[in-house]
C-alpha cells in the first residue's frame, strides 16, 4: 500500500469518527431514542418461562404478570382478591366446591411459533391445573415434573377434582375446607397456559417448548431470550384488559446491583430490581430517580440442616442462634431498611404475635450450651450464602462474613459456600448444606403461606423447607388452623406453632425487610406488588 | 564515588557498579526505587505496621469515612469498609499479598525458566528447533490469557491463579535465557574454556550465568509488573483470590458494591496497584536505559 | 526465498494449531465429570442415548481414533453444546468473537493513530523536554490496571457527565438481527427503521471501552515507535544521508519513517494479542457481549465444553494473527528475520 493511500484512508476514517463523536457527545445518551420501549434491569436468568415450575421470583418476574394471567389477582393496593380470567366465583356452603365463571373472548398470543384458533376457555384452566395436579397428565413430567409451590403447600392433594361445566364455567372440588385456597389461585404460580398450544406441541413432539417458548394471555408476548443478556417482549395487541402496555418490554439481565444502579443513572434502564440497600440514599437524592419502598411480606432467615449432626440437636441450634447479634446484621446488611424478625410473620400480618419470645445475643450462654452438647472448640460448619439479592436478604455473602466473625467467638469456624443461583438451589434441595442464609417472600397475604412451605414435612421434598425439619405436631397445628375461616380461631393454632418453633429453633428469623424498586422519574404506573412478581402491563413512559 | 583518594590509582568499577551509577543519574528512577522499596518494606513488615487485623470486623464502625473527611475518625486512617474492616490494614495486607505473591511467582518462574532455557540453549538439533518454535508461538499469547486458560482448567482460587501466572511467566525467561546462552556460546572466551575441557554445566554456571544477571533483573521487573497486574486482574474478575482475602483486585471488586457511598473503597486499592506497577516499571525503565548508556560508552 | 518463508511460517502455524487441538482434546479428559458429557455438552442423557453418543464419538476405540473424530468434528464446526445455555458452541463463538475483534480492532487503530505520531515526535526530539514528558505519560499509561481505568472512565464520563452509556454494544431498544457479528455491518444490512440512530447508539457504546484499551496500548506503541526511531536516527546510513546534504525533513521522509516503522510492525501484531486479553477484562466491566465476557462466565459456571471451545477459539485467533503479521513483516522486508522481542 502506498503511503498516500493509507493516509487518505486514515483521514477518511478520522472524519467519519469525528462526525459521529460530535453528534453523539452532544446528545444525552439514551433518552432521545426514537424507539419506544421500557427496559427493566433484572437480577438474573429465569429458569424457564413457566412460574409453575419454580418458586424463585426471578422466574415469576420474567413470566407471571408479563406473559400470563391467573384466574384471580391481588389488588396491589389493598391486597384483596379481585377477578382476572375468572370474572366471578361461587363457594358452596360446606366450603368444598368452588365454581368459577370465566371471561369470554380472551385471546392467546399470536407469535412466530404459534397462532391460536380459538380464544381462552375452560379447557385451558383444566389443562393448567391438571398439569401440576395429576401425576399421570401427559404434560406433568415435561421440564422435570416438579411444581415446588403447589407441592410445598399440598395443593395437589387438596384438590380432588377439576370439572368442566360448560365452555366458560368450571368447578373445583376440594378434599377439605381450606381458607387460603382462593389466595393460592391468585399467586404468581397459578398461571393459565394454553391447552391448544400444548396439543400442537405434542403433535410436533416438542412438548418441552411449552415452558421455553411460552404462550399466554398476558399484556406482553414473548419474543426472544438470550441467557445472561436479555429477554425481549412485545406488546400483546389483543390484550383483554387494556391497551396501556408499552410497545416493547426488555429485561436487561444484570446480576451486579451496583451496575444496575449505574445503568439506571445513565438511563440505560428505566427501572431496576433490588437496588442495593447501601445506595438507597443515592437514589433518594436524585431528582431524575424515584425510589418506591413498601414493607414487604417477607422474612430473611438462617436455617439449619436439621437432618445433619449436630444440627439435629435443638440445643446446638439454640446456641448458634444466640451467638449472633441480629441488630448488627440488620444495620450492616439492610442499612436500617428492615425490622428485626422475631418469628416467621412480619408485623403487617394479621396473625402476628407481639409477645413472642425469641433468642437474644448471648455468646456466653451460647458457649455454655455448645459445651453441654459436646461441641468442642474449633468445630467447623458451612454457611451457604445465596448468590443473588433479595428484599429479605440484599447481601447474604456479607451477612455470612459477619456471622463468621460472631461464630468464631464461640469457637465455631465457618466456611462460606456459594454457587451460581440455579446450582445453589439444586444442591440445597439435596441437603448438602449445614446451614443456609435465605428467606421467603409471601405469595399471598395468608399466614399459612409462611408456616407451610417453609417448615412442613412435605416441603422437604419439594425443596422449600431449607431446614429439612419435620415435626408432626407442628404439621397437625397448621393443618387445623386451615379448617377455620375466622382469623381469631386460626391465630390460636399459630400461637401454638410459634411456641414449637421457639423451642426447636429449626431456623433463626433475622429480618422483615422493605421491598424497594427504583425507576426513572419519567416512568409511571410501576406499582410494587406486595405479593410477588413485578408487573409492567400498566407502565407508561413519558 | 569516594571523594578523597590518597593513591592516584584508577578505579575499575565492576559492570554492575557502572550500571548503578548510570541508574542513579535519573531522579525519576531513583524515586521509583524508593517507592518500590517502600512496598517491599510493607511486604516484610506489614503485620507490624497494620493497626488492625485485615479480617477483623468492627460492628460499631461500618463505612467510616477516611480521617480527612469531616465525619472521619483518626482511629481508622483510611476509614472502614461495609462490614467494619479497617481499610488501611486491609490495604497494607493487600499490598503484602499482591506484591509478595508476585515476587514469589517471578522468582519461581525465573528459576524454572532459566533452567529450561539453559537446556534449550545448550542442546541442538531437530528436537530443540521444534521446541523453540513452539515456545515462540506460546510467547505470542499474552500471559493473562494463558493464566485465564489455566484457571479455567484448574478452577478459580488464589492458589490456582498463582500456578497459572507462574506457568504463564516461564516462557519469556526460557526464551531470553536461550538467546543469551546461544550468543555467549558463540563467543571466543567460551570456546577457550571449552578447549580447556569445561563441561556444559561448568560453562553455564561460570561463564554464561554471570553475563545474564542484568538481563534477568530487567526481565524480572517486566515479569513483576505483569504478575502484579495479572494477579489483581484475576482477583478483580473473581477468578483469583476470593473474598474476604485482602487481595487488592478482590478488594476493588468488593468495593464496587458501595461505590457511591464510599468511593475511596475503589480509589484506594486501585491506586495502590497503580503505584506498585508504576514504581516497578519506572525502575525497569531506569535499569534498561542505564544498561544502554553503559554499553554505549 | 519468499516461498520458503511462507511455507515455513505455514508449517509452524499448522504445527501450533495441531498442538492446540490436542491440548483441547486432552481437556475433555482433564475436566471433572464424564468425558463424553464434557465433549458433547449434552447432560442428563438416558443410558441408550449415552451409548449411542459414545459410539458416534468413538469412545469404544483408541484415543487416537477419538482424537481423529474430534478433529474432523472441529473442522466441520461441530464443537458441541454449552452446559449453561444449551446452544451450539460454534454458533455462540461466532456471535461473541466478532464483538471482541471489533472492539480490539478499533482500539488498535486508535492506538496506532496516537502512538505512532507521538513516537516519532519523541524519537526526533530525543532527550528533550517534550520527549521526557511524553515518556512519563506513557509509563503512567501502561502502568494503569485496565480494569481500574475503565471504572474511572465510567465514573467520569457515564455517571458524572452522562455522556456515554456504560454497558453493551447497542441500546437494547434496537433489535438488530445477528448476521456478521460486526455491529455496523449488521446495522447496515438490517431493515430496521432507525438505522442512523442505531449506528449512533453503537458509536456511543463503543467509545468508553475503546478509550480504556487505547490508553494502555497507545502507550506501548508509542514506546516501541520511539525506541525504533531513536535507533534508526542514530544509525550510520542516516548520518550518511545528512552528510550528503539532505535536509532534516528529507532524511526523515526518505529513510527515517520507513526504516523505523518496518521492524516494529510485527510487534504491533503482537499488541493485538495483548489487546484482545485486555479486551476480555474490559468486556466484563462494560458488559460487552464478546468472547472474553462469555469465557469468564463459562469459567464461573464450570461450563466445561464452553471453556474448552472458548480457549481453543481465542488461542487459535491469536496464533493466526501473530503468524500472519510476522509473515507480512517478512514479506515487506525480508532482511529482517529472527529475534524481534518487544523492547519498550
Amino acid at each position: 500500500m502506498k503511503l498516500s493511500n493509507s493516509s487518505q484512508l486514515v483521514r477518511f476514517t478520522l472524519v467519519i469518527w469525528a462526525v459521529f463523536c460530535v453528534s453523539a457527545c452532544f446528545d444525552a445518551t439514551e433518552q432521545n431514542s426514537p424507539v419506544k420501549g421500557v427496559i427493566y434491569c433484572s437480577e438474573g436468568n429465569p429458569i424457564s418461562f413457566n412460574p409453575q415450575l419454580d418458586t424463585s421470583s426471578t422466574t415469576s418476574d420474567a413470566s407471571s404478570h408479563q406473559i400470563y394471567d391467573r384466574l384471580l389477582d391481588f389488588d396491589p393496593e389493598t391486597g384483596k382478591i379481585v377477578p382476572a380470567l375468572a370474572s366471578s366465583w361461587l363457594i358452596s356452603q360446606d366450603g368444598l366446591t368452588y365454581t368459577f365463571q370465566l371471561r369470554r373472548s380472551v385471546k392467546f398470543h399470536t407469535t412466530g411459533y404459534f397462532s391460536p384458533s380459538r380464544s381462552f376457555n375452560a379447557d385451558d384452566v383444566i389443562f393448567s391445573i391438571d398439569r401440576w395436579r395429576v401425576a399421570s397428565h401427559p404434560y406433568h413430567h415435561v421440564s422435570g415434573g416438579h411444581y415446588p409451590y403447589f407441592t410445598s403447600i399440598g395443593l395437589n392433594d387438596l384438590i380432588s377434582d377439576v370439572k368442566r361445566i360448560n365452555g366458560y364455567r368450571i368447578e373445583i372440588t376440594l378434599t377439605r375446607p381450606n381458607s387460603s385456597f382462593l389466595a393460592n389461585l391468585a399467586t404468581d404460580f397459578a398461571v393459565i397456559l394454553s391447552a391448544e398450544y400444548a396439543q400442537v406441541l405434542a403433535q410436533r413432539e416438542q412438548k418441552e417448548f411449552i415452558d421455553i417458548y411460552p404462550i399466554g394471555t398476558g399484556p406482553f408476548q414473548f419474543k426472544e431470550y438470550k441467557k445472561d443478556h436479555y429477554i425481549r417482549y412485545s406488546k400483546n395487541d389483543d390484550y383483554w384488559e387494556h391497551q396501556l402496555a408499552p410497545e416493547m418490554l426488555i429485561f436487561d439481565i444484570t446480576p451486579s446491583s451496583s451496575l444496575r444502579l449505574a445503568k439506571l443513572m445513565t438511563g440505560e434502564c428505566d427501572a431496576i430490581a433490588f437496588p442495593s440497600h447501601s445506595e438507597l440514599d443515592t437514589i433518594r437524592d436524585r431528582v431524575d430517580l424515584t425510589l418506591d419502598g413498601r414493607p414487604g411480606l417477607n422474612v430473611g432467615f438462617w436455617a439449619f440442616n436439621t437432618s445433619k449432626y449436630p444440627f439435629d440437636n435443638p440445643k446446638v441450634r439454640r446456641a448458634l442462634a444466640m451467638a449472633i447479634d441480629k441488630n448488627t446484621l440488620l444495620e450492616a446488611v439492610y442499612y436500617g431498611s428492615a425490622v428485626r424478625a422475631k418469628s416467621l410473620l412480619p408485623e403487617s400480618s394479621w396473625a402476628y404475635q407481639a409477645d413472642i419470645s425469641e433468642t437474644n445475643y448471648n455468646p456466653v450462654m451460647a458457649r455454655k450450651l455448645l459445651r453441654e452438647s459436646g461441641i468442642e472448640d474449633g468445630f467447623t460448619m458451612t454457611i451457604w450464602a445465596m448468590p443473588v439479592e433479595r428484599a429479605y436478604n440484599p447481601n447474604a455473602r456479607k451477612m455470612a462474613e459477619l456471622m463468621q466473625n460472631y461464630l468464631s467467638q464461640v469457637g465455631v469456624q465457618v466456611n462460606i459456600v456459594s454457587y451460581e443461583w440455579t446450582t445453589f438451589r439444586e444442591r440445597l434441595k439435596k441437603g448438602l448444606h449445614d446451614s443456609v442464609l435465605i428467606g421467603w417472600s409471601a405469595d399471598n397475604g395468608d399466614p399459612d403461606n409462611f408456616y407451610r412451605p417453609l417448615l412442613n414435612c412435605s416441603a422437604i421434598e419439594s425443596g422449600t423447607n431449607r431446614a429439612m425439619w419435620c415435626n408432626p405436631e407442628y404439621d397437625a397445628l397448621i393443618n387445623q388452623a386451615l379448617q377455620y375461616s375466622e382469623n381469631e380461631q386460626r391465630i390460636k393454632y399459630y400461637r401454638l406453632a410459634n411456641q414449637i418453633l421457639a423451642e426447636q429453633v429449626p431456623l433463626v428469623p433475622l429480618a422483615h425487610a422493605y421491598r424497594y424498586r427504583a425507576h426513572r422519574s419519567d416512568l409511571s404506573g410501576l406499582v410494587i406488588n406486595p405479593f410477588g412478581a413485578v408487573r409492567f402491563g400498566d407502565v407508561k413512559k413519558l | 564515588m569516594p571523594k578523597f583518594n590518597i593513591y592516584q590509582e584508577e578505579i575499575h568499577p565492576s559492570p554492575l557498579m557502572h550500571t548503578w551509577w548510570e541508574f542513579r543519574k535519573s531522579h525519576i528512577a531513583v524515586l521509583g526505587l524508593w517507592i518500590f522499596a517502600f512496598f517491599v518494606f510493607l511486604v516484610i513488615f506489614g503485620p507490624l505496621i497494620a493497626p488492625f487485623d485485615p479480617l477483623l470486623q468492627n460492628p460499631n464502625a461500618f463505612l467510616v469515612k477516611p480521617s480527612w473527611d469531616v465525619s472521619g475518625s483518626i482511629r481508622h486512617l483510611f476509614g472502614t469498609d461495609s462490614i467494619g474492616r479497617d481499610l488501611l490494614s486491609r490495604l497494607i495486607y493487600g499490598c503484602r499479598l499482591t506484591l509478595g505473591i508476585s515476587l514469589l511467582l517471578v522468582v519461581l518462574a525465573m528459576l524454572v525458566g532459566v533452567a529450561l532455557g539453559a537446556v534449550a540453549g545448550l542442546t541442538q538439533g531437530v528436537r530443540s528447533s521444534v521446541l523453540n518454535h513452539l515456545l515462540d508461538s506460546i510467547l505470542a499469547i499474552p500471559t493473562l490469557l494463558i493464566a485465564i486458560v489455566i484457571v479455567g482448567i484448574l478452577g478459580v482460587g488464589l492458589v490456582n491463579s498463582m500456578w497459572a501466572i507462574s506457568l504463564a511467566l516461564i516462557p519469556q525467561f526460557v526464551h531470553n535465557t536461550r538467546e543469551v546462552v546461544r550468543t555467549e556460546m558463540a563467543k571466543e572466551y567460551v570456546l577457550a574454556a571449552k578447549l580447556d575441557g569445561a563441561k556444559n554445566t561448568h560453562l553455564f554456571f561460570y561463564s554464561i550465568l554471570p553475563n545474564m544477571y542484568e538481563m534477568l533483573v530487567v526481565q524480572g521487573t517486566m515479569a513483576l509488573s505483569i504478575a502484579i497486574l495479572d494477579i489483581s486482574a484475576l482477583g478483580f474478575l473473581g477468578l483469583g483470590a476470593q473474598a474476604p482475602a485482602p487481595e487488592l483486585g478482590t478488594m476493588l471488586s468488593e468495593g464496587l458494591r458501595v461505590a457511591y457511598k464510599s468511593p475511596w473503597s475503589i480509589a484506594l486499592p486501585g491506586s495502590a496497584i497503580f503505584l506498585m506497577v508504576l514504581s516497578v516499571n519506572v525502575v525497569g525503565d531506569g535499569l534498561r536505559s542505564a544498561l544502554r548508556n553503559r554499553l554505549q560508552r | 526465498m519468499m516461498l520458503t518463508q511462507i511455507i515455513r511460517k505455514f508449517n509452524l502455524l499448522i504445527l501450533t494449531l495441531f498442538v492446540l487441538s490436542i491440548l483441547s482434546f486432552l481437556l475433555v479428559y482433564l475436566f471433572p465429570g464424564d468425558p463424553l458429557v464434557n465433549l458433547t455438552g449434552l447432560e442428563n442423557l438416558s443410558p441408550e442415548a449415552h451409548q449411542k453418543l459414545a459410539e458416534i464419538h468413538g469412545f469404544d476405540h483408541s484415543y487416537f481414533y477419538q482424537y481423529w473424530l474430534y478433529l474432523t468434528n472441529l473442522l466441520e464446526g461441530e464443537w458441541g453444546f454449552s452446559f449453561s445455555s444449551g446452544n451450539p458452541l460454534w454458533r455462540e463463538i461466532m456471535q461473541t468473537l466478532p464483538a471482541s475483534m471489533e472492539l480490539s480492532a478499533y482500539a488498535l487503530l486508535f492506538s496506532l493513530l496516537i502512538g505512532v505520531p507521538f513516537g516519532f515526535i519523541a524519537g526526533f526530539q530525543h532527550y528533550k523536554l517534550s520527549d521526557y514528558s511524553l515518556l512519563t505519560a506513557s509509563v503512567v499509561g501502561y502502568s494503569i490496571p485496565v480494569f481500574w481505568l475503565s471504572l474511572i472512565l465510567i465514573l467520569v464520563f457515564s455517571l458524572q457527565l452522562g455522556w456515554f452509556p456504560l454497558s453493551g454494544r447497542l441500546s437494547l431498544l434496537y433489535d438488530i438481527p445477528h448476521q456478521t457479528g460486526f455491529i455496523f455491518i449488521d446495522i447496515f444490512l438490517s431493515d430496521v427503521e432507525f438505522k442512523n440512530d442505531a449506528a449512533k447508539s453503537a458509536v456511543q457504546h463503543l467509545i468508553l471501552p475503546t478509550l480504556s484499551l487505547t490508553i494502555v496500548t497507545a502507550s506501548i506503541i508509542f514506546r516501541l515507535t520511539r525506541r525504533s526511531v531513536i535507533d534508526v536516527m542514530s544509525s550510520q546510513y542516516i548520518q550518511t544521508a545528512y552528510t550528503r546534504g539532505l535536509s532534516g525533513l528529507q532524511v526523515v521522509m526518505r529513510h527515517g519513517v520507513r526504516n523505523a516503522l518496518l521492524p516494529i510492525i510485527p510487534l504491533f501484531g503482537m499488541q493485538f494479542a495483548v489487546l484482545l486479553t485486555n479486551a476480555m477484562i474490559v468486556e466484563v466491566i462494560f458488559s460487552w457481549p464478546g468472547i472474553g465476557n462469555w469465557l469468564i462466565q463459562a469459567i464461573f459456571q464450570r461450563d466445561y465444553p464452553a471453556i474448552r471451545a472458548g480457549m481453543l477459539a481465542v488461542s487459535t485467533l491469536v496464533i493466526i494473527l501473530t503468524v500472519c503479521t510476522d509473515l507480512l513483516a517478512n514479506l515487506i522486508n525480508p532482511a529482517l528475520s529472527g529475534d524481534r522481542r518487544a523492547q519498550i
